[in-house]
C-alpha cells in the first residue's frame, strides 16, 4: 500500500493494481482479463450487481477500471470524508467478485458490444493489425478486447480461476492520493485486517513478463469507411523496469513530434504539408516499451510521407539534437510531469503502478533523470532503437 | 448537502482599464497558472456563408502575433514547456495558457497580442484552412460524428448552432484574410471575461496590459443575453453505413445556462446519464446489455441547448435497442423520478462540481465559462443550493416542458435502419411530431 497527501486536492482517489493484464491470457482465455474487470462490477459476495456504483455515486463519488497488457486498476474518486467507505466497498468489490452466471451472459453481450464499437472505427482497426504484426505471438500483438470467437465460449468457472490465480496479495496493491488526513492513521492496520490483508499469497512463483521482440516490416492494408491514410509505425525501447529509459523515451519523442517545432511536426506538417497531423506516442510497457507512430495523410502522399519520416529519423542518428531544442523537449516533459500532479487520481496511477512492480523512485527521480540526459546519451543510447528499420511499418488506405 | 465547495484560497479582482472583467483565483501549492480568455461570438456567430470563420481564426491567431512569427511565437511557447491554444466553440472564442508561475510574466503579454495584433499571414491561413478541411473529412469515419451532425442539423437547420465549429466544406475553401480580419475587429465586443486560476504572480494586470503594445481593445462585459433558438421540429433522419453496429441519438433542444428550468434539466442529466449508476445506464446496459457507451449529452449554451440520449447497439438489436431508447424518454415524459432518484442525482451534481474543481485550468474553464455566460462567481455554489430545494414534480415539469418534440438520427447498416424506422413509426413519440 501507498499513499501520498495533497492536502489541497478537493477528492481523493483509491487506486488499486493487480498484475492481472491481458498478458496473463493463456490462449483460450483471450479477452478475459478485460471481461473479468467488467465482471467485478457485477457485484461481490457481499455487494450486489450495481450496489458499489450506487453507494459510491450516492456520496457524490465515481468509479472507473482499465485492462491494460500487462496489468488492471479499479479507481474510485471521493470526497474525503467518504474516502473510509470507499476503500471498504473497493477491496470488498475487487477480491470476492460473484461471476452469477446471469449477470456473466448478460455482461458478454456489453463485451461484445464494446468489441463492436471499436470495429467500426476504421483507426483503432489499423491500430490493432500494426500491433498484430509487429508483436507476432507476444501478447502485446493481441486485442485487449479479446477475440470474438473465445469471449464467446468463456464460462464463468474459467474467469474465477483467472481471478484466483492473478488476484494474490503479493501481486496487488492499492495506492492512495489526496487529503488522506480523513482516512485516520491506523490505515496499515485496517488494511491488514481487510480483504486484501487476509488473502493468502500464492504458492507458484509468477513468471517474469515474456520478452518482447518486435519484428521490423511493412505492410499494407485497405479499410472500408477509412476516410484518410494513415502511416503507422512501431519501434521498441526498453521496458518499463528501466525508468530513466523511459524518460530518455519521452523526450525523444516530444524532440521529434510534440508541438510545432519538434522536428516530424515542422517538417512535415508545417513546412512541407504533407500531414493532416503526424503523433509519436510513448507506450510504457513491461515488456518493452512501444513506440507508435501515427501520420494522417492523403493515399497518395503516403510515400512522401514515408520517406521524410525516414529522413528525418537519419539525420537524428548523424548529429546529436541541439541544447536548445533538448532543453524545450526538457521543460515539455517536466512541466506535464508537474502537471499531471495536480490531479489525485494521476498522482495516484503513478505511484501505484510503480509499487505494483516494484519500482522504488520517489516522485522527484523522474525530473532528476529527466535532467541527466544529454544530447550525446540520447544519440548513443535510444536513437539507434528508432531506425527506420527496426520499425514495423503500416500503410493503411481507403479501400 | 448545500454547504459550498471550496473554489480557491482567495479570490479578487483584477484591476485594469479594460471593460472585461478580470478576475484571480488564487491556489496555493502547485507553481502553476492557467488562463482562461473568454470572447463570446463563436462558431455560433459565423456569417451566413462563411461557416468555419470563427475556428480557422482561432487557430491562425497563434501563428502569429505581436513581435512574433509563427515559429517565433512557437519557439517562445514551447521552450516554456507551455500550452497556448485558441479554439472556437459554438458561444466563444476560448484562448487558453497554462504555464509554469515563473514564466507568466513572459508568456501573459501574448494574450492580448493574439487578440489585437495578430499577423493573419496568408500562407498560415492557407495552412490552417487546409487541416481544418482534412480534420473535417476524417472525422466521417466516426459514426457517432455523422450521427451527431445529422442531428445538429435537425435540431438546428442552417441557425447560429446548425454546423461543426470546424465549419462546412464549401465555405471554409472560400474563406480568406478578409474574413478574417474583420472578424478581428469583433473579438469581445460582443462580452469577454479573463480568469486566472493557480499561483498567480503579483502584477499580472502590468503584464497582461503590455501585450496591447499602444493598440487599444475596447471590450464589453458579458451581459445576460439570450442566444440562439432551436426549431423544436421533431422527425426521424437516418445516414446509412456499412458498420457493425447502429449508432442511436435522440434529442432536443432545450434551454440555456441559468434559465429557469435549467437546473431542473440538469438534474435529469445526472439521474439519466452520469456514473454507472444512472439510468440509462442500468436499464440499457446492465438489464437489457444492449450497448457499451450509453450517455447523455447536454452541454452549456448561451442559447437553446441541444439534450441528447445516445447510444449504439449491435445493427442486429436495433429493433430492441430504439425501442428501449425511445421508452427511456417518454417515461421522462409520464412520471415523475422518485425522491431516491432526485437524492441520487443530487449527490451526482455535486460530486461533478467538485471534481470539475481539481487542477487551475479546470477551474478557470468553469468560471470563465459562467461569467461569460453573464452569470455570477457563485452561481454554482448558488446552483447546489437550489438544488437541495427542486422536487421530482418540478424535474418532471421541466420534462414536460423542455423535452417535447425529440428528433431521432440514426446511423448504420441500412436493415438496422429499416428496422429502427419501424419502431419510431409506432412510437408516440414520432406521432407528437406529426
Amino acid at each position: 500500500m501507498v499513499h501520498i497527501d495533497l492536502p489541497q486536492a478537493p477528492v481523493v482517489c483509491l487506486d488499486f493494481w493487480c498484475r492481472a493484464g491481458s498478458a496473463r491470457e493463456t490462449a483460450a482465455e483471450s479477452g478475459i482479463a478485460h471481461f473479468l474487470e467488467h465482471m467485478v462490477f457485477k457485484g461481490s459476495e457481499r455487494l450486489a450487481a450495481g450496489e458499489f456504483d450506487y453507494r459510491v455515486e450516492a456520496l457524490g463519488g465515481n468509479s472507473n477500471a482499465a485492462t491494460g497488457f500487462d496489468d488492471v486498476h479499479y479507481h474510485v474518486l471521493m470526497p474525503p470524508e467518504a474516502s473510509n467507505d470507499a476503500l471498504e466497498l473497493l477491496l470488498d468489490l475487487v477480491l470476492q467478485p460473484r461471476l452469477d452466471a446471469e449477470d456473466f451472459d448478460l455482461e458478454r453481450q456489453v463485451v461484445l458490444e464494446e468489441l463492436a464499437q471499436s470495429e467500426d472505427q476504421p483507426e483503432e482497426v489499423a491500430f490493432q493489425e500494426l500491433l498484430r504484426q509487429a508483436c507476432g505471438s507476444h501478447a502485446y500483438g493481441q486485442p485487449i478486447l479479446g477475440q470474438r470467437s473465445a469471449l464467446e465460449a468463456h464460462r464463468p468457472e474459467a474467469m474465477a480461476q483467472f481471478h484466483r490465480r492473478h488476484y494474490r496479495p503479493e501481486r496487488c496493491c492499492l495506492a492512495i492520493a489526496g487529503p488522506t488526513a480523513a482516512l485516520g492513521g491506523d490505515l496499515r492496520q485496517r488494511l491488514e485486517h481487510s480483504r486484501l490483508g487476509q488473502l493468502s499469497p500464492g504458492d507458484e512463483e509468477e513468471p517474469p513478463p515474456p520478452p518482447l521482440a518486435l519484428r521490423p516490416g511493412e505492410a499494407r492494408l485497405e479499410l472500408p469507411r477509412l476516410e484518410a491514410a494513415r502511416l503507422l509505425m512501431a519501434w521498441q525501447l526498453p521496458g518499463a523496469a528501466d525508468q530513466r529509459s523511459v524518460l530518455g523515451g519521452d523526450l525523444l519523442t516530444t524532440l521529434l513530434a510534440e508541438g510545432r517545432r519538434s522536428r516530424l511536426v515542422e517538417r512535415l506538417r508545417e513546412n512541407l504539408r504533407l500531414v493532416e497531423s503526424i503523433d509519436l506516442d510513448l507506450n510504457v510497457l513491461e515488456s518493452g516499451c512501444l513506440v507508435l507512430l501515427e501520420a494522417v495523410c492523403e493515399t497518395e502522399q503516403l510515400p512522401a510521407v514515408q520517406r521524410e519520416v525516414r529522413r528525418v529519423l537519419l539525420e537524428l542518428q548523424e548529429q546529436p539534437p541541439a541544447e536548445a531544442e533538448l532543453e524545450r523537449a526538457r521543460r515539455l516533459v517536466g512541466n506535464g510531469y508537474r502537471f499531471s500532479l495536480e490531479v489525485a487520481g494521476s498522482v495516484a496511477a503513478m505511484v501505484g503502478n510503480s509499487a505494483l512492480w516494484q519500482r522504488r523512485h520517489n516522485l522527484q527521480a523522474p525530473l532528476d533523470w529527466l535532467q541527466q540526459w544529454d544530447g550525446a546519451a540520447l544519440q548513443r543510447e535510444l536513437v539507434p532503437l528508432l531506425a527506420p528499420e527496426r520499425a514495423f511499418c503500416l500503410q493503411a488506405v481507403p479501400a | 448537502m448545500s454547504a459550498p465547495l471550496a473554489l480557491a484560497a482567495r479570490v479578487e479582482q483584477g484591476h485594469w482599464p479594460l471593460d472585461c472583467p478580470l478576475w484571480l483565483l488564487h491556489r496555493p501549492g502547485a507553481p502553476i497558472l492557467s488562463a482562461k480568455l473568454w470572447m463570446r461570438g463563436g462558431s455560433g456567430r459565423d456569417a451566413p456563408g462563411e461557416r468555419g470563420a470563427a475556428q480557422l481564426l482561432a487557430g491562425v491567431l497563434s501563428r502569429g502575433c505581436g513581435p512574433y512569427s509563427a515559429d517565433a511565437l512557437a519557439d517562445l511557447v514551447e521552450g516554456c514547456g507551455a500550452g497556448l491554444r485558441c479554439e472556437a466553440a459554438e458561444d466563444a472564442t476560448l484562448i487558453s495558457l497554462k504555464c509554469a508561475s515563473d514564466d507568466a510574466a513572459t508568456l501573459l503579454p501574448l494574450l492580448l497580442q493574439m487578440v489585437r495584433s495578430p499577423w493573419l499571414v496568408e500562407d498560415q491561413i492557407a495552412l490552417e484552412r487546409q487541416l481544418n478541411l482534412q480534420t473535417l473529412q476524417r472525422q466521417r469515419e466516426d459514426p457517432f460524428q455523422v450521427a451527431h451532425d445529422v442531428l445538429r442539423e435537425q435540431l438546428y437547420g442552417s441557425g447560429p448552432y446548425g454546423h461543426d465549429p470546424l465549419g462546412v466544406e464549401a465555405e471554409l475553401r472560400q474563406l480568406g484574410r478578409d474574413a478574417l480580419q474583420r472578424q478581428v475587429e469583433q473579438l469581445g465586443a460582443q462580452g469577454a471575461v479573463l480568469v486566472l486560476a493557480g499561483a498567480i504572480p503579483d502584477g499580472v494586470e502590468q503584464r497582461l496590459l503590455a501585450g496591447l503594445e499602444g493598440t487599444t481593445w475596447a471590450p464589453r462585459p458579458p451581459e445576460r443575453r439570450a442566444g440562439p433558438p432551436g426549431l423544436k421540429a421533431g422527425g426521424l433522419a437516418t445516414s446509412p453505413d456499412e458498420t457493425e453496429q447502429l449508432v442511436l441519438m435522440l434529442g432536443t433542444t432545450t434551454t440555456p445556462l441559468g434559465a429557469e428550468q435549467a437546473l431542473a434539466l440538469r438534474l435529469l442529466h445526472c439521474h439519466l446519464g452520469i456514473g454507472m449508476s444512472s439510468r440509462l445506464f442500468v436499464a440499457l446496459r446492465e438489464e437489457h446489455g444492449l450497448a457499451y457507451d450509453v450517455g447523455v449529452h447536454h452541454p452549456a449554451r448561451l442559447g437553446d441547448a441541444p439534450f441528447v440520449m445516445h447510444l449504439s447497439s449491435s445493427a442486429e438489436r436495433a429493433v430492441e435497442a430504439t425501442r428501449e431508447l425511445l421508452n427511456e424518454w417518454q417515461r421522462l415524459l409520464e412520471q415523475p423520478i422518485s425522491p431516491e432518484e432526485l437524492e441520487l442525482a443530487r449527490a451526482k451534481f455535486r460530486g461533478q462540481e467538485a471534481l470539475g474543481r481539481q487542477t487551475s485550468s479546470q477551474l478557470a474553464d468553469r468560471q470563465a465559462l459562467v461569467l461569460g455566460h453573464g452569470l455570477p462567481m457563485a452561481f454554482a455554489d448558488r446552483s447546489l443550493e437550489a438544488a437541495a430545494q427542486l422536487t421530482p414534480e418540478d424535474l418532471h415539469r421541466a420534462a414536460r416542458t423542455l423535452l417535447t418534440q425529440p428528433c431521432l438520427s440514426l446511423c448504420g447498416p441500412a436493415t438496422a435502419l429499416r428496422a429502427a424506422e419501424t419502431q419510431w413509426q409506432r412510437h408516440p413519440l414520432s406521432a407528437s411530431a406529426a
